[in-house]
């Protein structure tokens, strides 16, 4: 099996870093070898922040290569945008519709969409999923029903994230995460 | 004995080979990329991590644990080193007792830091083993022999990661065992060997000279100094991630792994590199490995193909390799052409207490701001642009001593949070008393380490063990050092703020202004009742000028992000037009 890889952008604050980690989590627990990067520091103050889990029989580098990524999870559209080198016409992008602003930037909103719409890969599904989660009663669940959606690509049993989610979210909304995750599998079925 | 399987980064995992390896005692003073590796360590039983004020204070109280009969390590990052260099230097004079280790995170890349210095060249400095990880798996496993080659030579050992290792995560197995003191450790009183006394020291030097040469021998034996054969016929010599690259990109070529890399296994290296067409040596920044190769007579390049600033990946090491002749040229990997897109820098947070201060600052025209390490660094930049020098820590107060005695018209005035000021904030206050400087300094205790992920200092109240203290009161500290004009300020009390900052700048001599506001992320999330703008907005953009992250524009208007904001309420202070900003009602 070659080395594979799910780049996660977004902003700080996003919850980049935990839904990370259940994707590292899970495949472990599938038996795969896995690396994966992150950059704390100053990306907790706002800025771009990016994390990258890969996985394969055996990994060495912690980090993509450009036109390399198989997947990619996106918290924000300008994010995604801003990553883009990374990604390859097999790729498949999932991109929560929304767009964070950045302070003394006036950002043309329309333009940044149909960038996002543009991008020429296997799979674009943009959505705003933030809907879906006030929806499920819990708006920071945003980031587990996107990755449902993207479990359905990654070559890792569904099994594997439910017990990866239940080792790293903490009990009080463990429930609500499981149920945003199968919500982001049935949702995936129409997408 | 249960085996444990897990995904962890490379703090963690030092901080279990530390575990792992005895260790009873560590201090430190945090820093990114180092900074969780206390908290890791503090979770075992039976162990004692504790913060120091600053990296030499830290690195002092790890050698006296040592001495006192324990397995120790102090933790800091790499410019933390420079503040350590002093007792370092000495140490390796004086040895150590219980197995003792440096570890100390470079930040290539400068992720979040200053500057991007390697600190490899401190092991060859001081003359003392170095050892480099280059993934979690590696880390627990040398941390626990950094301990065994610490006692083996009477040396203090440096352990030298980087961020991409620091904060990179790998699956690592590994027991609960921990490795036996092969002797058995109690204190040490012996004058001879820690009293760094000419006399004394005269002889140390000259069996640190001895210790070198078998430290030369036992690197070119050491299993971390590692060949792995492959198929093809060249070799690459790496360290650390640059292996990790390497090995991903050319996994057929031969490598020489090195894990202990002062002194550099030169013989080792001669006898890998004899019947290879082609060898290179790859590293980041410095041609440290390099250097020492060309010192042995091994006519081996680096630098030729690899650049000597940044961070490196795998696109940059495939390019180096390619310079190198090791790999053919290939088309680039890149589909999409790169978008133009604004930035996004970090951003004081909605609620940050620093804000106020900088907003008051840059009214100011007259005055020079010399500014220090942590969050409030980002008040540098525009549209706050309060800040006009960042050199290192606790340079605020003494760069502003020295610059208020050149004359010019500009008052100076500076900046330093609660931490920096402890770190290094101290001396220069008592310069600046001592030497009449004509300056304003303003701290701003926030009661946390904030920028790097909220550590508590002397003015939290609480230590990394949760034990409770008095927290140091800093206005009586400078009432204490001789200071008259002293004063305190809320900073959500806009006004107020304001009086006080431009009278005291407007006043010749010396003063201290002390911000009280805590953090409003640590040690807990603070957040009130949101502000909303009314249609009396006249689109002035007066708002937009203190860069909060939860005011937009959108419409010619400023729009808040009432899930964001917090409620301080500095918008609404700064606001020309009574009513345009106002408190959420009904909440």
């Amino acid at each position: 099996m070659n080395i594979e890889s799910v780049l996660f952008v977004g902003v700080g604050g996003d919850g980049i870093i935990t839904v990370s980690n259940v994707v590292s989590e899970a495949c472990m627990l599938a038996g795969l070898d896995v690396k994966k990067s992150e950059i704390h520091g100053m990306s907790q103050r706002g800025g771009s922040v990016s994390a990258s889990v890969r996985f394969g029989e055996k990994v060495y580098s912690p980090t993509d290569k450009l036109g390399s990524v198989q997947y990619m999870m996106a918290t924000e559209k300008i994010e995604a945008l801003r990553w883009i080198q990374y990604l390859n016409k097999n790729s498949v992008v999932v991109v929560n519709d929304r767009i964070v602003p950045i302070i003394n930037q006036i950002i043309d909103e329309d333009n940044i969409d149909l960038l996002v719409n543009k991008i020429d890969t296997k799979i674009l599904i943009k959505r705003k999923f933030i809907d879906d989660a006030v929806k499920l009663g819990n708006e920071k669940v945003t980031n587990t029903i996107m990755l449902g959606v993207l479990s359905k690509y990654i070559p890792v049993e569904n099994k594997f994230f439910m017990e990866a989610i239940d080792i790293i979210v903490p009990d009080k909304i463990k429930q609500i995460n499981i149920e945003a995750f199968n919500l982001g599998m049935e949702l995936a079925k129409e997408l | 004995m249960k085996l444990i399987k897990k995904i962890i980064s490379g703090n963690e995992a030092i901080a279990i080979g530390a575990y792992k390896g005895n260790a009873t005692f560590a201090s430190g003073y945090p820093g990114t990329p180092s900074s969780e590796i206390l908290d890791f360590f503090k979770s075992f039983k039976g162990v004692t991590a504790q913060w120091a004020q600053n990296e030499k204070a830290g690195f002092e109280a790890a050698l006296g644990a040592s001495i006192a009969g324990a397995r120790s390590f102090a933790t800091m990052k790499h410019v933390g080193l420079n503040v350590a260099a002093d007792p370092l230097m000495t140490s390796a004079y004086t040895g150590i007792n219980g197995g003792f280790v440096v570890v100390c995170a470079d930040d290539p890349g400068m992720h979040s830091s200053q500057n991007e210095q390697d600190n490899r060249y401190y092991a060859r400095f001081a003359k003392i083993p170095l050892i480099e990880p280059s993934d979690s798996f590696e880390a627990v496993g040398f941390m626990q022999y950094a301990f065994i080659v610490s006692e083996q030579f009477d040396l203090p050992v440096l352990f030298r990661n980087t961020t991409r290792i620091s904060h990179s995560l790998a699956v690592v197995k590994y027991d609960s065992r921990t490795l036996d003191n092969e002797k058995e450790l109690k204190l040490d009183k012996n004058f001879q060997k820690y009293v760094m006394i000419p006399g004394n020291a005269v002889r140390k030097h000259k069996e640190l000279l001895k210790k070198f040469e078998d430290l030369k021998q036992f690197s070119n034996e050491t299993p971390i100094n590692r060949i792995e054969k492959g198929s093809s016929n060249v070799g690459i010599i790496a360290n650390g991630i640059s292996y990790a690259y390497a090995k991903e990109i050319m996994p057929k070529a031969h490598f020489f792994k090195v894990g202990f890399s002062y002194p550099m296994p030169t013989e080792k290296i001669r006898e890998f590199a004899k019947n290879l067409d082609k060898v290179i040596v790859i590293e980041e920044l410095e041609p440290y490995m390099e250097e020492e190769l060309k010192i042995a007579g091994l006519n081996i390049y680096g630098k030729k193909y690899f650049p000597q600033d940044g961070e490196f990946n795998l696109d940059i090491v495939e390019e180096g390799l390619q310079k190198a002749g090791f790999i053919e040229d290939k088309k680039s990997s890149v589909v999409f052409d790169s978008i133009e897109l604004p930035g996004r820098p970090p951003a004081l947070c909605p609620g940050c207490p620093h804000r106020p201060i900088f907003d008051i600052l840059h009214s100011h025209k007259n005055i020079f701001i010399t500014g220090d390490i942590g969050c409030y660094t980002l008040g540098s930049l525009p549209p706050l642009s309060a800040m006009h020098t960042t050199v290192c820590m606790g340079a605020s107060l003494s760069m502003g001593v020295g610059a208020s005695k050149i004359e010019n018209k500009e008052k100076i005035v500076s900046v330093i949070g609660d931490s920096t000021f402890f770190h290094t904030g101290i001396q220069p206050l008592i310069d600046a008393y001592v030497n009449k400087a004509n300056m304003t300094i303003i701290i701003l205790d926030n009661r946390i380490t904030a920028m790097t992920g909220g550590q508590p200092d002397a003015s939290s109240g609480f230590n990394l063990n949760n034990e409770t203290f008095e927290p140091i009161n800093v206005a009586k500290l400078a009432k204490a050092v001789g200071i008259e004009r002293v004063f305190e300020v809320d900073q959500y009390d806009y006004k107020s703020t304001k009086e006080i900052l431009d009278r005291e700048i407007e006043t010749p001599g010396l003063s201290v202004i002390v911000a009280l506001r805590p953090c409003v992320l640590a040690p807990k999330k603070i957040k009130d009742t949101p502000l909303v703008v009314t249609d009396k907005c006249i689109g002035c953009k007066r708002c937009l000028r203190i860069a909060c992250p939860s005011i937009d524009f959108k419409n010619n208007l400023a729009v808040i992000d009432e899930t964001t904001c917090t409620g301080c309420e500095v918008c609404k202070n700064v606001c020309p037009v009574e009513g345009a900003i106002v408190v959420k009602e009904g909440k």
